[in-house]
């Protein structure tokens, strides 16, 4: 455990900061990098005060946290501390690698998501509204009340506490690392993580479904089983390597967003592609 | 109090549930919550208990999970609720309500939503000139939208009726809201596709396809292919110590430690 020391330039207030402009968590979500914007906003003050020396390192910064994001809101704070204790290094180490902050950040909240959402949505949530229907179907005021009690009083405290872990522990790992000279595997490992759990989120997260059958009558065969027989979402690679492609030729987003919307929709009527 | 009043304080419920996102994500906008806020507009507090914890109940399962969109359990809720007060039919009737209108407004926010991503892409403008207040603007922007179209939703469905919330989901053909939504699932992939051009690099590119394959043919969830992904950070960078010889005894601890939390 590393205790914030007065040289260090992330103070509590800074975290407690995260902590509360982690709540528009879900504001502003959308389909393509869905909690971005919320995410960065929750960055913004702390690469002001740890880049406004540097124009160009700041506006880097801010592009940085505008990457995909999606986790469960109420873990997020840890992330954030996470985040910003990298942030922090990078901000002093001139030789630190900021895709290792992509990577972490991407090899978290996959993982965290699963946790989160089963322990806040599945466990508490549920148990929350146990407590509270028998009340309200009585008609008492008391079970939305306690509702919002069971299910925030958790909420808020792994909040406020997930910060300071996230931080705490993101600078002394990144310390002993650095000091033993293990950065370029550090490096490594963090990127290993990051692409698997990419891995795993296209083919659960990206869903390309084709609902054309090919043949006629009874002996009609869906192309969607001949393709999951071959290997289970297929076709969700596919559609990440021709943005991948795309990418890399430097073609505007916002092309690509309407290429795919009118794609999609054109397949859709076409009967290719189906929900 | 007129029709058209009650209407808008009920379209009102209606903008101020997705507000919850922007506060913290609470369980504000629950039919446990809204329901009673409904009662309390329409003079029956009681009622709106009742009817918001039995669609509670009914839309238990209805809660974005990774990927998976819900039912619009907010606006579904929010009518369901109204209509059964309103009608006297208990509730029954509110259930039969809400399901159908809950699907009819993901539909309709599955078409609105379509230009949120270029919204999105006017914060990234303003990041690029080193201006958090545009990225803020972009995400109240979005969140705003929202809450406007579920509270116009809300507004018009009580103030039209049941069955003019029918007459509306005709208006719009079935494949285009079906072409949306499949436009819409494939989104995320440019999300990914960015991270990925971040991250990787020729060594580490089959641990994309190891993530892939795990989650397809052995439906591993994310969380156990990052647990795996551990696994092999661990053992890899523990076989390549054994081959350098130089590494300290205090060296080989801290590495275990780091790869246990990362």
């Amino acid at each position: 455990m590393t205790t914030i020391s007065k040289e260090n330039k992330i103070t509590n207030k800074d975290l407690r900061q995260i902590m509360w402009r982690s709540l528009p968590m879900e504001f502003g979500w959308n389909y393509e990098r869905q909690m971005h914007l919320a995410f960065a906003y929750m960055m913004a003050p702390l690469m002001k005060k740890l880049y406004h020396k540097n124009q160009k390192e700041y506006t880097e910064s801010l592009e940085r946290q505008m990457e995909f994001f999606n986790c469960t809101p109420q873990l997020v704070p840890f992330i954030g501390g996470v985040v910003a204790s990298m942030e922090e290094k990078n901000s002093e180490d001139k030789d630190f690698d900021v895709s290792t902050i992509s990577a972490i950040k991407t090899a978290l909240m996959g993982p965290l998501s699963g946790i989160g959402d089963s322990l806040f949505l599945g466990t508490l949530r549920v148990l929350a509204v146990g407590v509270a229907a028998s009340l309200s179907m009585k008609g008492s005021i008391l079970g939305p009340i306690l509702f919002l009690l069971i299910y925030n009083i958790p909420a808020y405290l792994v909040r406020y506490f997930g910060v300071k872990a996230g931080y705490s522990m993101g600078t002394s790992y990144l310390d002993k690392i650095q000091k033993s000279g293990l950065m370029d595997k550090f490096k490594e490992a963090a990127g290993i993580l990051g692409v698997m759990v990419i891995g795993a989120m296209t083919q659960n997260m990206v869903v390309v479904k084709v609902v054309a059958k090919f043949g006629t009558g009874k002996t009609a065969t869906s192309l969607q089983s001949v393709l999951d027989s071959i290997l289970p979402g297929v076709l969700s690679l596919l559609v990440l390597y021709i943005f991948y492609v795309l990418n890399k030729k430097k073609i505007n987003v916002l092309w690509q967003l309407l290429g795919a919307t009118i794609i999609g929709v054109l397949l859709t009527v076409w009967g290719v592609l189906g929900v | 109090m007129s029709n058209l009043g009650t209407a808008l304080l009920i379209g009102l419920v209606g903008f101020i549930g997705p507000l919850d996102f922007a506060i913290g994500s609470n369980m504000l906008n629950r039919p446990i919550i809204l329901g009673p806020l409904v009662g309390l507009v329409l003079g029956n507090l009681t009622q709106g208990i009742i009817i918001g914890a039995s669609l509670e109940l009914v839309f238990m399962g209805a809660i974005s999970v990774g990927a998976y969109l819900p039912p619009d359990v907010i606006v579904g809720g929010v009518l369901g609720t109204a209509f059964a007060i309103t009608l006297g039919k208990g509730v029954g009737a509110a259930i039969a309500i809400a399901m159908p209108i809950a699907m009819l407004s993901l539909a309709i926010g599955n078409l609105t939503s379509v230009i949120f991503p270029a919204i999105a892409h006017i914060g990234d403008r303003y990041a690029k000139e080193g201006k958090p207040g545009g990225i803020t603007a972009s995400m109240w922007g979005i969140g705003l939208i929202e809450c406007t179209r579920r509270g116009i939703l809300c507004f018009l469905g009580y103030y039209a009726g049941s069955a003019g919330m029918k007459a509306l989901l005709n208006v719009i053909p079935q494949n285009i809201i079906d072409g949306l939504q499949v436009a819409a699932n494939m989104l995320p992939a440019i999300g990914f596709a960015i991270l990925l051009e971040m991250i990787i690099n020729k060594t580490i590119l089959p641990y994309f396809f190891l993530g892939f394959l795990l989650s397809a043919y052995l439906k591993v969830p994310v969380l156990g292919v990052a647990l795996f992904g551990l696994i092999i950070v661990i053992v890899k960078f523990h076989s390549d110590k054994k081959q350098t010889v130089l590494t300290t005894s205090t060296s080989t601890k801290e590495d275990t430690n780091y790869d246990d939390d990362f």
